[in-house]
């Protein structure tokens, strides 16, 4: 369970899905960093993920920490955009589809609640959910 | 630099210890190491610890020198997640070797059973990135299991050759008077168990454990004098990954393993091939796989294929885990770090109460965080 104060630090880089790129490796590193991961560089420019990727690795969570006892089994994933992968929970996912497996799968990001924070304020932060089609 | 050795050991029974406190288990850890070298007084106590927020008791090395007697020397606690007790061995070694103290003592301890699960798994979490992966409710078995679908996925690896290891763990603690489980298993036994973290099953992760383990550290002069049957630290290493695991080069990979392993190596001045018996961090299945894999004992991709096959079993060399491992012996947390070593001492002195398996060379591997601070250390009769 996250503090209101939290969410609201880190609520631009969450809702916008921001990354750091390396001006001299090019690495993408999500979550953002102060100095590139793979080569040191301080010379990081900040980047807007585009919301759609493909899911990389998937777990259901049957037990839960404190704060999501309601939210139980909940789905998490890491999904890959570009270069970059984040982590996030995934929605509107049935049966069938968790069934059939999840990895490759094409997902959108959408902005939806997340669970209350300590001092019971309900934070938005970005979940994902089948891509729709089209597009 | 001072030569380090290991004049004392002691250990409690690991478990679900619900009637017994964080300064009764460091108690009894300590004084036993205290007096099997020989009675010597510590200069210091380095703690190994992770969640003693949970209890709410931080400022432990002073707690837990007081309870033993020991008012007046010097100490701090270490903390690096679940390698916390690894982490306070490196720490209490470079106490020694600096010449700045000429005994010092470590103590792991954690105490997990006070809370209910939620708030345990909770705490067990905080190794995760707060900001960006905790927000969405993960848990420390689930980011395991992003990692586990991801590597048998990439690499073909079967449910069953996971499960090996498991099986192996539970067969070796089985011999173990201080494991939290002594109880066989088998292969359907992992595969039919309740699923935590899917693809991770209740057999596939280490219990929530009690427990507190010590050593007693000691110039090579002084340990000589302490004990007739010395074991040194030949060489340690220690080293850093992201604590999220989205932005690794490869989530399959655990690159902190095998840096701190080659630096371990080095600073020994041996080689893989020299060593007889490992005790690695096998938190989950899935951990113990890559470990094997970094650690240099298995290629990429191998690691549960060679455990299925019957590798690391007693009588093979290196022998992993005789002690049953975070599985079977059981996982407290910041002193797990600890007992491997108090574990791989008492092998290489002959008196290990459970499997011995012997040997002149021994590793062992603390894993914090998913892979993302682990600490070797190279022991050597």
């Amino acid at each position: 369970m996250a503090s209101i104060q939290r969410f609201w630090r880190i609520q631009g880089n969450v809702l916008n899905l921001i990354a750091t790129k390396c001006s001299n490796c090019g690495y993408v590193s999500y979550p953002p960093k102060a100095a590139c991961p793979k080569c040191g560089s301080r010379n990081v420019e900040e980047i807007k993920l585009p919301g759609r990727g493909r899911v990389v690795t998937y777990t259901v969570i049957n037990v839960p920490i404190k704060g999501f006892e309601d939210s139980t089994p909940l789905l998490i994933a890491i999904v890959e955009i570009n270069n970059a992968r984040i982590m996030c929970q995934l929605v509107g996912i049935d049966e069938n589809m968790l069934k059939k497996g999840l990895t490759g799968l094409e997902v959108e990001a959408v902005v939806r609640r997340g669970n209350p924070t300590l001092d019971n304020a309900i934070p938005y932060i970005i979940k994902f959910k089948p891509a729709s089609q089209g597009r | 630099m001072v030569k380090v050795g290991v004049a004392g050991v002691g250990m409690t029974k690991v478990g679900k210890l619900v009637s017994r406190s964080l300064r009764e288990l460091t108690s009894e850890a300590l004084m036993k190491a205290i007096d099997d070298a020989g009675g010597v007084k510590p200069d210091a106590i380095v703690v190994g610890n992770m969640l003693s927020s949970l209890v709410e008791q931080e400022n432990l090395a002073s707690l837990i020198a007081d309870t033993a007697g020991l008012r007046g020397i010097s100490g701090f606690k270490v903390e690096g997640a679940c390698g916390s007790g690894g982490a306070a061995v490196l720490a209490g070694y470079s106490l020694v070797a600096s010449g700045l103290f000429q005994v010092v003592a470590v103590v792991g301890v954690e105490k997990l059973s006070e809370l209910p699960t939620p708030d345990v798994t909770r705490g067990l979490a905080w190794a995760a990135d707060a900001d960006y992966e905790l927000i969405h409710g993960v848990s420390f078995s689930g980011l395991n299991a992003l990692v586990m679908r991801n590597y048998m996925k990439k690499y073909g690896v079967s449910r069953e050759e996971m499960a090996a290891w498991p099986v192996l763990m539970h067969e070796n603690g089985y011999h173990n008077p201080y494991a939290h489980f002594r109880k066989r298993i088998t292969i359907s036994d992992v595969i039919n168990s309740v699923t935590i973290a899917d693809p991770i099953k209740l057999y596939d992760a280490c219990p929530l454990s009690d427990g507190a383990a010590a050593v007693i550290l000691a110039g090579s002069d002084v340990v000589r004098k302490l004990t007739d049957t010395p074991v040194f630290i030949a060489g340690v290493g220690n080293a850093l990954d992201s604590t999220d695991i989205t932005s690794r080069f490869d989530i399959t990979s655990f690159i902190a393993s095998n840096i701190s392993t080659k630096q371990a190596l080095r600073n020994a001045g041996l080689e893989l091939k020299d060593i007889d018996i490992a005790e690695i961090h096998d938190a989950y299945s899935i951990t113990a796989v890559i470990s094997l894999e970094e650690i240099g004992l298995a290629p990429k991709g191998m690691g549960a294929k060679y455990v299925a096959e019957g590798r690391f079993r007693p009588g093979d060399r290196p022998a992993v885990n005789p002690s049953g491992g975070l599985k079977s012996r059981g996982h407290p947390v910041g002193a797990t770090g600890v007992y491997q070593v108090a574990e791989v001492v008492m092998q290489l002195r002959g008196d290990f109460p459970g499997v011995k398996v012997g040997g002149d060379v021994g590793l062992t591997q603390n894993i914090g965080g998913v892979g993302s601070n682990v600490t070797t250390i190279i022991l050597r009769r």
